[in-house]
């Protein structure tokens, strides 16, 4: 084994795990903040709001990842005419995608929030958004918080999927390194090692938060 | 006591499903005045509070708030902040520490200046008696001490009516005086007030008025007095009897 090739590629590989993680974290935060609205959607008393969100929630749930992201890839230039590069497109897609995983946790926190505690805002006078957003959603979000870390790791895996339509992430840039250098071994010892700090804190994370149970 | 409306209900009814909770309900509440209801549990007692100020959507009928139609109104929001409430369960939000959850609609809602409602919120809870937690969480206080800063949380919206919802039945029996003593000072102070509750001591010597609920319908409203040693009806008399006298 030489494991030189890691310390001598170091910079190109860090490139791509800064990569992977850019991409998780944005889709972190924008799915999670889509998710709230879709949450919302998929319990509202208007008819049609549920429904539109409960279509969006299990078409995206019930197909793969990876055809989102060649979706976006391939089918949305066709029809919109528009190329915005591999980033975006795989940002967008996964934005898409694990929106209606983190909607339905998202729900479930929200329906762990009683609904006396909505009818006593209503009954200061708060609207219905300022109750989801003072008194609902930060609730909600305490209850689940081990389900939404779990997702968050599942998120940062699911960075490895951007491969298939050429952006360098981490796993992408292994892989290319592999085929200069000829040393599948070390390198792919090497991200696996990566890959499992990464998920394995965030899992720890996960599990220590379960434990406290942050109910206040 | 002014004898002015500040609430009228008209034929109001109520269904969840098929049940109907209320049926053809017609009374009204003076300013200034309190008013206890009470009746065998599934009387409607709670639903009736909670039509009040719309938190149940009411079927048929009307509620009008200082004239302002409850079914009509564009801005229930605005109807709701002249209302304070208070739950069975306290309803305080965890999240927030007992100075937030008092301050947090006077803010929202009224616009008040963060120092405003703080001080109006010090204020309030000094007269409940709890100034001293004010930035403990709600689960750090005790159940009296929770009810008790609901019950100023409702305050801080200078609401124009108070309601009270069964606010005594989950506390333990030793907490429960301090809720009726802050209760009873409101209603001396001329706050108008209906409380759904099984506190008759309360309901004897606090209340102007006593409704007594069955099967969703008022079977009667009598002064308290006259409820408590001359009741009209059979009904109320047997419910009297049997939550008073076995004591």
């Amino acid at each position: 084994m030489d494991w030189s090739v890691i310390i001598d590629n170091l910079p190109f590989l860090m490139k791509g795990l800064s990569l992977s993680f850019q991409l998780a974290a944005l889709t972190m935060v924008l799915s999670l903040s889509l998710a709230c609205f879709i949450a919302i959607g998929r319990i509202s008393h208007r008819r049609w709001i549920r429904y539109s969100s409960a279509i969006f929630v299990n078409l995206l749930r019930s197909n793969p990842l990876i055809l989102i992201v060649f979706w976006f890839f391939f089918l949305v230039p066709l029809l919109t005419g528009k190329h915005v590069g591999e980033f975006w497109s795989v940002l967008i897609a996964f934005v898409v995608f694990f929106s209606a995983y983190f909607a339905e946790i998202v729900r479930s926190g929200i329906q762990s929030v009683g609904s006396n505690q909505i009818k006593a805002a209503l009954s200061t006078g708060l609207s219905y958004p300022q109750t989801m957003r003072l008194i609902v959603l930060p609730q909600a979000m305490r209850n689940v918080m081990p389900a939404l870390v779990t997702e968050c790791v599942i998120v940062f895996q699911g960075t490895t999927i951007a491969y298939v339509i050429g952006l360098r992430e981490f796993l992408h840039s292994t892989i290319l390194l592999t085929e200069r250098t000829v040393r599948p071994v070390e390198l792919y010892l090497f991200a696996a090692l990566v890959y499992f700090v990464v998920c394995f804190a965030g899992s720890t994370l996960a599990r220590r938060l379960e434990k406290k149970g942050i109910r206040v | 006591m002014t004898n002015t409306p500040i609430v009228e209900i008209t034929n109001l009814d109520l269904y969840y499903g098929k049940h109907k909770a209320l049926d053809d309900i017609s009374t009204s509440f003076t300013s200034g005045s309190c008013v206890v209801i009470c009746g065998p549990s599934g009387s409607g007692k709670s639903s009736l509070l909670r039509c009040i100020n719309r938190l149940e959507d009411f079927t048929g009928g009307d509620v009008l708030f200082d004239g302002i139609s409850l079914r009509n109104t564009r801005d229930l929001a605005a109807v709701r902040s002249n209302i304070g409430m208070v739950f069975q369960h306290f309803e305080l939000y965890p999240h927030l520490s007992v100075r937030d959850n008092v301050t947090l609609a006077p803010r929202k809602v009224k616009g008040l200046s963060k120092a405003a409602a703080e001080e109006r919120a010090e204020k309030l809870l000094d007269q409940v008696g709890i100034l001293d937690q004010v930035d403990k969480y709600p689960a750090e206080l005790s159940g009296g001490q929770q009810q008790r800063a609901a019950i100023a949380r409702a305050l801080a919206l200078e609401p124009r009516l108070m309601l009270f919802d069964e606010p005594t039945s989950a506390l333990d029996p030793e907490m429960i005086a301090e809720v009726l003593r802050v209760m009873r000072d409101l209603a001396a102070g001329g706050m108008t007030m209906l409380v759904v509750t099984h506190e008759m001591g309360f309901a004897r010597d606090a209340a102007d008025e006593v409704i007594f609920m069955d099967q969703g319908r008022i079977i009667e409203r009598s002064e308290s007095e006259v409820f408590f040693t001359n009741p009209k009806s059979a009904r109320a008399r047997e419910f009297i009897d049997r939550i008073v006298y076995k004591l």
